[in-house]
């Protein structure tokens, strides 16, 4: 009985997601969602190099600004319609990719910090070259033409896409955690050197996840492009969303893809709510103790703490003994 | 692009470079001693400018000694933190990760802190010296300049003489180097940390002060020069403190260099894009002791 | 016993009615960046608004309903102000937008105003922003790039020709506000001035030295420091340290913040810069202000961002005014066929939301900002060229 509840809980829930714009609540709900969509893609999409494989990079947000740009390119030279535009997120993935690719040869070779370090530098190069290429909109930013929708339908279309973007990145994760290669990321993670020498060939499989996380921030830059209608180097290669990705998926523990989602979802609508009820400093300090609160009492990220405790009671067995 | 030009870019950039150096060698300490990336170390090199700022604005008091009430206060404080925050989570299974979510929590603390005392107007530490120079031949030395590389010079060296000359010093090696042999040895891991954390801490009390001596500061602008440690603290490789302080100046010598023969749009890229490719050359860094 | 029944049902209709006397507010929404880099402007806008809707109030408000504030905290953040301003607008419901700022977070909020059509007065996004085709956004007055070196030309082109300066180091910074400066600059070469010098530069900037260096050696006897308050200062400690002393130093906007005076003190002095909002115009509204800062914050004179802070809300005030209610569509288009009142005197609003092209050029003198153009508003004589420093 309780199987099969728990079975119809996740689609039943996806459902109410997906109808929620047309739900009737204000539209901000539906913008806040989809910004917690696009964190849960982010967090989820990094956490494929960072939290399984634990290459943490932190320049991450120049495949999120390389997508945008590419869409809003894409979407001025062709005169892209709604349609078009959406469907330009695809390229913008592919060509974050690409990017990923080429970088990701030579930086994978790195470890630890200094991989770290290098993919900051790398993200830093991206956002001053994009900046000083005037064909690029330079440091002026580039315009998209608006989605022809009333205000309420055009966000809630976008809702959807990056839903559809966030699910699919989510069901790559869980596909990537119990297979084959995820267990080859999780043995480079580890131990590298041991994982080599039983086999596993750790610079495919690397790359591999370094391309695979790119794509999907490319795609999620490209979708809310279309959202801002307007981007700028300051915005879509902010470093603090990098910083920001990194936090979400290890707070919520970087092993599993339900980490990325829960600090993304916990996280996003935490420093909402405290700006919401806060003046504005207090809010931010509150939300600077959550972190040190949390870490202090589960310094292995919110999963890790809710497994101990599911282990420590499964052990203790049903009868509590 | 005239001689003179060169060399005087060059200077001005080696006094910049080397007082992010001093700035990150308490960074570069605390992660190779205990493999905590310290986010927040910044910030309060930030809150020391402030108090020099508030000293000399309040009591004529000059920066350089109000270093005397900010390096070992941040001092104490540092050895308080570590009890506090650092020491409990270094049973994480993976510290580095959980000191970075802490030390980011307590950075942004420290920034809306700072903007609640001291508003979020920008700041400049304008002492009565601010404008004096030295002319050696055709070059200028600005005096704030030679008073942050001073500092700057002070603090590494003087961290590195502890380091290597003091029992206390050799004591925070063995610990990095050799935890369980130090502990066999009666060297108190937990007491050598707080030490070390203290000091590091103090340390960035005279990077804060040498940074404001250059800059003007407002509460934001620790994330500025955070970015700016972690590249030094890379190029230098982690933990080793000279090779920091060389990182320091050679990130000074490359935007000196690129501001003498570059258009400046491209003088950030340039120093970025440079030691990119020192990482891809020398992984562990151009002073590292490799993996 | 039919009169105390008359009375009785008297006075329930006048308890009954009494909500809809009690005027309801009228709600003002939208963010602002109060932590993070932009927050000492935001502070400022702030602080403006607030006086505006305190002196509003104790007249009785607009239409009868007292204002009231909702400003979120955007965090210095674009995408955040977006969220913020349709927050604003959906679940919050509030009769009139405000916010987006700086030039990048206006730009974002701009197409979210024009969907929900809503009324949006703000600095702008500069001239690109207007050329869009938003019909609800308005610069009342923006904040212009394009115009912010209005009548530099002018004043120099009417120098004696010996006096004038003839090479001009131009250092512009990066962004969509240097961008848009740019635009003043090209216009010098009509006086005469050669550009000997014309580089951007991305923020932070390392150091200014080399910078000035260059401009020194180069003979150039204007320099033209296109920065925020950071490079800005950099780059008069580098000109002081370094001994450069051109005819004149043309500022940005770095120094139109109380910062400026208040740290760099007299070496912060005669440097040329714009404004659009001056606070020694004759025109009704300044001396208010004025006085009110002296008293509150001790500052000689009300600063810029706080100007515009009570003239925006000032201008969409009339707006409600005008069209007698919060329609957004009303209020826009009598914005659009009305002259209103402001700090810097009567302002018509074109189809873009612009009123005609104009700007102050000032002068710090003495640590008070001065007009120098046009004419018939200078209120001192300018310091041409600029004295030794120290002096």
């Amino acid at each position: 009985m309780k199987g099969r509840v728990q079975f119809l809980i996740a689609p039943l829930g996806l459902l109410i997601l997906a109808a929620f714009p047309w739900l009737g609540a204000p539209i901000y709900f539906t913008s806040l969602i989809y910004s917690v969509f696009l964190y849960v893609t982010l967090a989820s999409s990094w956490n494929i190099i960072g939290g399984f494989c634990g290459y943490l990079s932190f320049g991450h947000v120049a495949f999120f600004g390389l997508g945008a740009y590419t869409t809003a390119m894409l979407a001025n030279a062709f005169s892209l319609g709604a349609a078009g535009t959406l469907l330009s997120s695809i390229p913008a993935g592919l060509a974050a990719g690409l990017i990923a690719l080429v970088v990701g040869y030579p930086s994978l070779r790195l470890r630890g910090p200094y991989f770290a370090v290098i993919t900051l530098c790398f993200a830093f190069v991206v956002e001053l070259a994009v900046k000083n290429l005037d064909f690029l909109g330079g440091a002026d930013g580039l315009w998209l033409k608006e989605m022809p929708l009333p205000i309420g339908a055009a966000r809630a279309v976008l809702y959807e896409a990056m839903l559809l973007l966030a699910l699919m990145v989510i069901g790559l994760a869980a596909y990537i955690q119990s297979s084959r290669f995820g267990a080859g990321l999780r043995a480079i993670k580890a131990d590298e050197e041991v994982a080599q020498s039983v086999g596993i060939n750790a610079p495919d499989l690397k790359i591999k996840a370094f391309v695979l996380s790119a794509v999907f921030q490319g795609m999620a830059g490209g979708l809310n492009a279309y959202y801002l209608s307007y981007i700028h180097t300051d915005i879509v290669f902010e470093v603090n969303v990098s910083i920001l990705m990194v936090l979400m998926a290890l707070f919520g523990g970087g092993s599993r893809w339900l980490g990325p989602v829960l600090g993304a979802v916990i996280l996003s609508l935490v420093n909402e709510a405290l700006s919401t009820f806060l003046a504005a400093e207090l809010a931010r300090i509150i939300y600077g103790l959550l972190f040190i609160g949390v870490i202090l009492y589960l310094p292995d990220g919110l999963l890790a703490w809710w497994e101990e405790r599911r282990w420590a009671r499964e052990a203790a067995g049903p009868d509590g003994g | 692009m005239n001689a003179v030009l060169i060399i005087q870019a060059l200077m001005s950039g080696v006094v910049m470079g080397s007082v992010y150096a001093l700035l990150g060698v308490g960074f570069s300490l605390v992660w190779g001693v205990m493999g905590v990336i310290h986010i927040s170390h910044p910030a309060f090199g930030l809150l020391a400018a402030y108090l020099a700022y508030a000293l000399l604005k309040g009591l004529g008091l000059d920066p350089v000694l109000s270093l005397l009430v900010s390096a070992p206060g941040l001092f104490l404080l540092g050895i308080v933190l570590y009890r506090l925050l650092i020491r409990p989570i270094t049973r994480a299974r993976e510290t580095i990760v959980a000191s970075m979510i802490l030390t980011f929590g307590l950075a942004i603390i420290m920034e809306n802190l700072i903007h609640l005392i001291w508003s979020p107007d920008p700041r400049l530490m304008n002492v009565a010296y601010s404008a004096r120079v030295f002319l050696v031949g055709p070059f200028i030395l600005q005096l704030t300049h030679l008073i942050a590389f001073g500092l700057s010079l002070l603090g590494v060296a003087g961290l590195h003489l502890f380091l290597h000359h003091t029992l206390t010093g050799k004591a925070v090696r063995a610990a990095w180097q050799q935890p369980e042999a130090a502990q066999i040895h009666g060297v108190n891991l937990a007491r050598i940390s707080g030490l070390t954390f203290g000091l590091a801490l103090a340390t960035a009390a005279l990077g804060g002060v040498a940074l404001a001596f250059l800059y003007t500061f407002e509460p934001h602008a620790h994330n500025l020069w955070l970015i700016y440690l972690f590249l030094v603290v890379i190029v230098g490789g982690v933990g080793n403190l000279v090779g920091t302080a060389l990182a320091g100046v050679l990130i000074g010598l490359i935007t000196g260099l690129s501001l003498a023969f570059l258009p400046y749009q491209w003088v950030n890229l340039l120093t970025f894009g440079l030691l990119m490719l020192v990482l891809l050359v020398r992984p562990q860094g151009l002073f590292g002791q490799g993996d | 016993m039919k009169r105390w029944f008359l009375v009785a049902m008297a006075l329930a209709v006048v308890l009954a009615a009494q909500p809809a006397l009690s005027a309801q507010p009228l709600i003002i929404g939208g963010s602002l960046p109060l932590t993070g880099q932009f927050a000492e402007t935001a502070v400022w806008i702030e602080r403006g608004m607030k006086f505006w809707a305190e002196e509003v109030n104790a007249q009785g408000g607009i239409l009868g309903r007292p204002v009231e504030f909702k400003i979120y905290d955007d965090q210095s953040s674009a995408q955040k102000a977006v969220t913020f301003a349709e927050k604003a607008i959906t679940v919050d419901k509030v009769d009139l937008l405000f916010g987006g700022y700086p030039g990048t977070a206006a730009r974002a909020v701009m197409p979210v105003a024009e969907k929900y059509k809503m009324v949006y007065v703000s600095m702008g996004g500069h001239m690109k922003s207007f050329e869009q085709g938003y019909t609800y956004s308005f610069g009342g007055p923006p904040l212009m790039g394009e115009w912010w070196y209005h009548g530099l030309s002018d004043w120099l082109a009417s120098m004696p020709e010996d006096q004038k300066p003839k090479r001009a180091a131009v250092y512009t910074m990066n962004n969509p506000i240097g961008v848009s400066l740019m635009d003043s600059i090209l216009a010098l070469k009509k006086v005469g001035i050669e550009i000997v010098i014309n580089e951007k530069y991305n923020l932070p900037l390392p150091d200014a030295n080399p910078l000035v260096l260059k401009a020194k050696q180069m003979n150039c006897d204007i320099l033209f420091s296109n920065g925020f308050f950071a490079d800005g200062v950099q780059t008069i400690k580098a000109s002081k340290a370094l001994g450069y002393l051109p005819k004149v130093i043309v500022q940005g906007i770095g120094s139109v913040i109380p910062a400026w005076v208040k740290e760099l003190g007299k070496d912060g002095d005669y440097v040329v810069s714009g404004t659009p909002i001056f606070n020694k115009l004759k025109y009704e509204g300044n001396d208010k202000l004025n006085k009110y800062v002296k008293d509150k914050f001790n500052l000689p004179a009300y600063p810029l961002y706080f100007g515009f802070g009570y003239q925006w809300m000032w201008t969409l005030a009339q707006g409600v005014e005008g069209a007698g209610g919060v329609d957004q569509t009303k209020i826009r288009d009598w914005l659009k066929s009305n002259t209103i009142k402001s700090l810097v005197g009567p302002l018509t609003f074109d189809q873009r939301g612009l009123p005609k092209p104009y700007n102050f050029l000032t002068q710090l003198i003495n640590g008070q900002v001065e007009i120098i153009w046009p004419k018939e508003n200078r209120t001192a004589e300018p310091v041409y060229p600029r004295p030794a420093w120290g002096q």
